[in-house]
């Protein structure tokens, strides 16, 4: 792969036992990979390593050319600005309003040279983006939001600093059907508008399959399966048509 | 386009994985080995601690010289630390001069000149229970909310959103916290030498009859400038040991809702021996 947006390098990570056992994959510019497999399978982990959140034992991980593990504390803090993160839960601060909340995407900089009205009008754009009306939620506190709203407001704020990566884990899980589709949408329309390249933890392949080029499945800490969406339909891999499936293999051992 | 380097054959994670188990498997121990390494690793962990606690003041000094330290979150802290204390900062030291007045009433009575009470309520509040009392107040009201607030956060992966979006927990919640708590404690300590003090003489005069006068008299006995230094050292002290500690235990909180309920009981042990052992310090150090 010549243009290497994200390369996971030989990743091992373990904590009372391990959870990434050499991890190999690299994403390329502008692609959108979904990353699958069972819960505990390592895979928000493997998510995390990308901007440092947790530091992998041994290999490294190299984001648009800067290794994360030798990144000093400015270099660091300059690769997170490059990528957006929407976290499972959400993960808004319970003690700011949307308004603020949204605006944290924005570095104090970017937030001083903008001026209040400018702020507002990107806050407001990233929120109308997610599918949120935000004359009924700016001046909300989190604790007043619904989970599918939460997490609305979790991908606006990833997304309102324009970044160059953006990493979802369980982007529609809690949202309704609708939508889940309005994010699949987003992610697909970032992905092709503005050259975006997203990775997506997720357990919704139905959903997730027609906006990514292509799929990584991790089975105990290792990637089984790597490939475009087309050749993971195909797939023979028991474990792979499970998923795809909903079916639970005859052969216990490859849900342990 | 080329997927990974290599690509596995299913079910090649598992022999992956039982190669890293295997590799990380521990081999039996006699017992004087297991009690050695058992005593390694609480050394290795209080030394975390400790590691993480000097990070915490050194990034805490840097962001104080530059400059950079959010205005409006160390004003909220103030207000909530500071102002919101008072109250029961004033409650504690009225008690604490009432019960020393009362107590050393009783046993001067009869034996010395109640003049000296004076001197002994001034002493005990002013050298002791002011700073003492106080921090052991805001132990609870304070330094418990802190771990908590930041356990929570932690748990809940706000710490985690605030270094994607390339900000520094240390910047925006642990430096408030500590300024705040440096400026805020002198003062509710100053306050609670105040109140108790007067409590105090209130009390002197209720109970064994002494007036304002002969009180403040006898308090003016044994009094030096630099015992009220002395107060103060202590408080500025306290506030920076409590805020600290609380900020620590709350960041490297572990475990979900459970995890910020022990790590918040940890806290407020920690805190309160910090302040009991720096307190012991005090008078080898700046009374000799």
């Amino acid at each position: 792969m010549n243009d290497v947006m994200v390369d996971y390098r030989d990743l091992y990570k373990s904590f009372d036992h391990p959870v990434l056992a050499g991890v190999d994959l690299a994403v390329g510019r502008g692609e959108t990979l979904s990353v699958v497999g069972h819960s505990g399978t390592g895979k928000s982990v493997l998510l995390k390593t990308t901007i440092g959140l947790i530091m992998p034992d041994e290999g490294d991980v190299v984001v648009d050319g800067q290794s994360v593990c030798s990144a000093t504390r400015q270099q660091m803090q300059a690769l997170r600005r490059k990528v957006g993160y929407v976290f499972q839960n959400a993960a808004l601060f319970d003690s700011m309003t949307v308004f603020e909340n949204v605006a944290q995407g924005l570095s104090d900089e970017e937030q001083r040279g903008l001026g209040g009205k400018g702020l507002m009008a990107r806050v407001v754009e990233a929120l109308e983006l997610v599918n949120l009306e935000p004359r009924k939620v700016l001046a909300k506190l989190p604790s007043q939001l619904s989970g599918g709203m939460r997490k609305r407001v979790g991908i606006a704020r990833a997304i309102i600093g324009r970044p160059q990566i953006l990493l979802y884990d369980e982007p529609v899980t809690g949202l309704d059907p609708v939508n889940g589709t309005v994010v699949h949408r987003l992610i697909a329309r970032l992905g092709a508008e503005l050259g975006v390249t997203s990775i997506i933890v997720t357990h919704d392949i139905e959903g997730t399959l027609p906006i990514s080029d292509r799929v990584a499945m991790l089975d105990h800490g290792f990637i089984r399966f790597v490939g475009t969406a087309d050749e993971f339909r195909d797939s023979d891999d028991p474990l792979v048509r499970a998923f795809l499936e909903r079916d639970v293999p005859d052969n216990d051992e490859l849900l342990v | 386009m080329q997927t990974s380097r290599e690509e596995p054959a299913p079910g090649a994670g598992t022999a992956v994985l039982e190669k890293a188990r295997q590799r990380r498997a521990p081999r039996p121990h006699s017992w004087p080995e297991r009690r050695l390494a058992s005593a390694g690793r609480s050394a290795e962990r209080l030394l975390e601690h400790a590691g993480g606690m000097a990070t915490l003041v050194w990034r805490t000094l840097v962001y104080l010289f530059t400059g950079r330290i959010p205005f409006r979150e160390f004003a909220n802290q103030v207000y909530w630390m500071g102002v919101g204390s008072i109250p029961i900062v004033m409650v504690t030291g009225s008690l604490a001069g009432v019960v020393t007045s009362q107590q050393g009433g009783y046993q001067f009575t009869g034996n010395m000149p109640l003049e000296y009470l004076g001197s002994v309520v001034a002493s005990s509040i002013i050298l002791e229970l002011g700073p003492v009392l106080t921090a052991v107040v805001l132990i609870g009201r304070v330094g418990a909310r802190i771990t908590a607030e930041l356990g929570t956060m932690r748990v809940s992966e706000q710490i985690d959103a605030l270094y994607s979006l390339g900000r520094d927990p240390v910047r925006t919640l642990v430096a408030p916290r500590i300024v705040a708590g440096i400026i805020s404690v002198p003062i509710l300590v100053a306050i609670a030498n105040l109140v108790g003090l007067y409590a105090g003489m209130m009390a002197a005069q209720f109970t064994v009859g002494l007036g304002r006068q002969s009180f403040f008299y006898g308090a003016s006995l044994f009094w030096h400038d630099w015992d009220m230094f002395y107060s103060l050292s202590k408080a500025l002290a306290f506030g920076f040991v409590i805020p600290l500690v609380a900020c620590h235990m709350g960041l490297a909180t572990r475990g979900g809702a459970e995890g910020v309920g022990r790590y918040t009981t940890a806290a407020v042990v920690t805190m309160t021996l910090g302040v009991l052992i720096l307190d012991a310090l005090f008078p080898p150090l700046l009374l000799n």
